[in-house]
């Protein structure tokens, strides 16, 4: 049970080891979704969105992981 | 026939990623290995090789099922997850906000690990092998997903295993040639790398999957991964302590 224990929470750590970055990047994915829904001609904009979104979402977990390791 | 223009990306991604996580998974066997012997270390890590080749036969066909525009989408959001995840590590490990994975130190901490549960009374060999295939599963289960995730897209399984198997081949090779923890290998610039590709599947496959097409195809993740790159040295640069911050 233990072994099966482990690999639960390694799956969950590889997709959700920081819920902040996962919950943005699934937003910046809806918001592509949208776009792409209300803009199908011009497709090329939720791509766009999407790349953006990603690495602001990135610089967003490093800021936070940075202020963090900071105040201690 | 093979576009080695999707291909090598997939190869590489899943070469290098398999290589950081061997590496991981090596250390343990060996720590296993010292502490009783290669017996219940081999046999452990067998074990959970052919558990992770069940997962991948399984899951592999199965994926052949999914209609494209899906399995483009939920293998893009999935990989960039994970890969934003591995890029925000490597961005703080190379900034000096995170500490560097030091594997002579894992060893270390293994063996005394393995040799406490040993001398608590329990069959050694059993607790040996099974630390072996609990370090091999666990590490697999991220090289089974890079495989499926990077090879599933486009078709492309079998060039993205066999870039696993090589990177197996050679850190086992040279794990059993030099007989001690493979410390020297740069694992963060290799996190590095791999996360910035791994971002760059994940959002041209969630474009893709969302129906919103990459203008050059294939080719667009090469720029892509370009602004990965260009994003997390930046983020590098701007977070690093300074000096003086440092001193404090």
């Amino acid at each position: 049970m233990s072994v099966l224990k482990e690999v639960l929470e390694e799956l969950w750590s590889m997709f959700v080891g920081d819920r902040r970055l996962t919950l943005l990047a699934l937003v910046v994915v809806a918001l592509a979704a949208v776009i792409v829904t209300i803009f199908a001609a011009q497709a090329a904009i939720a791509a766009g969105v999407l790349l953006v979104g990603a690495v602001l979402v990135l610089a967003d977990a490093v800021f936070a992981a940075a202020r963090k390791t900071r105040q201690r | 026939m093979i576009d080695w223009t999707t291909a090598a990306p997939a190869v590489g991604a899943a070469f290098v990623a398999s290589t950081v996580e061997v590496v991981e998974a090596f250390t343990i066997v060996l720590a296993v290995a010292t502490l009783r012997s290669w017996r219940p270390a081999l046999t452990g890590a067998g074990a959970a090789l052919a558990v992770l080749a069940a997962v991948v036969a399984a899951l592999g066909p199965a994926l052949g099922l999914v209609p494209l525009h899906a399995l483009q989408l939920v293998i893009g959001v999935l990989l960039l997850l994970f890969g934003l995840g591995w890029l925000r590590k490597a961005v703080l490990r190379a900034a000096g906000l995170m500490a560097l994975h030091d594997e002579a130190a894992i060893f270390e901490r293994e063996k005394a690990e393995i040799g406490g549960e040993v001398a608590s009374g329990r069959s050694g060999d059993w607790i040996a092998g099974l630390a072996a295939f609990k370090a091999v599963l666990l590490e697999g289960l991220e090289v089974v997903f890079i495989v499926l995730a990077v090879g599933a897209g486009r078709g492309l399984m079998l060039p993205a295993a066999i870039g696993a198997l090589a990177a197996f081949v050679v850190v086992m090779a040279a794990g059993l040639a030099v007989h001690k923890p493979l410390s020297k290998v740069p694992e963060n610039t290799l996190k590095f790398g791999v996360g910035v590709m791994l971002s760059s599947f994940g959002v041209f496959w969630t474009s893709e999957g969302l129906g919103a097409p990459w203008p050059g195809g294939d080719l667009a993740l090469i720029g892509l991964a370009g602004v990965f790159l260009v994003a997390g040295l930046g983020l590098v640069a701007l977070v690093r302590p300074r000096p003086a911050e440092a001193s404090a």
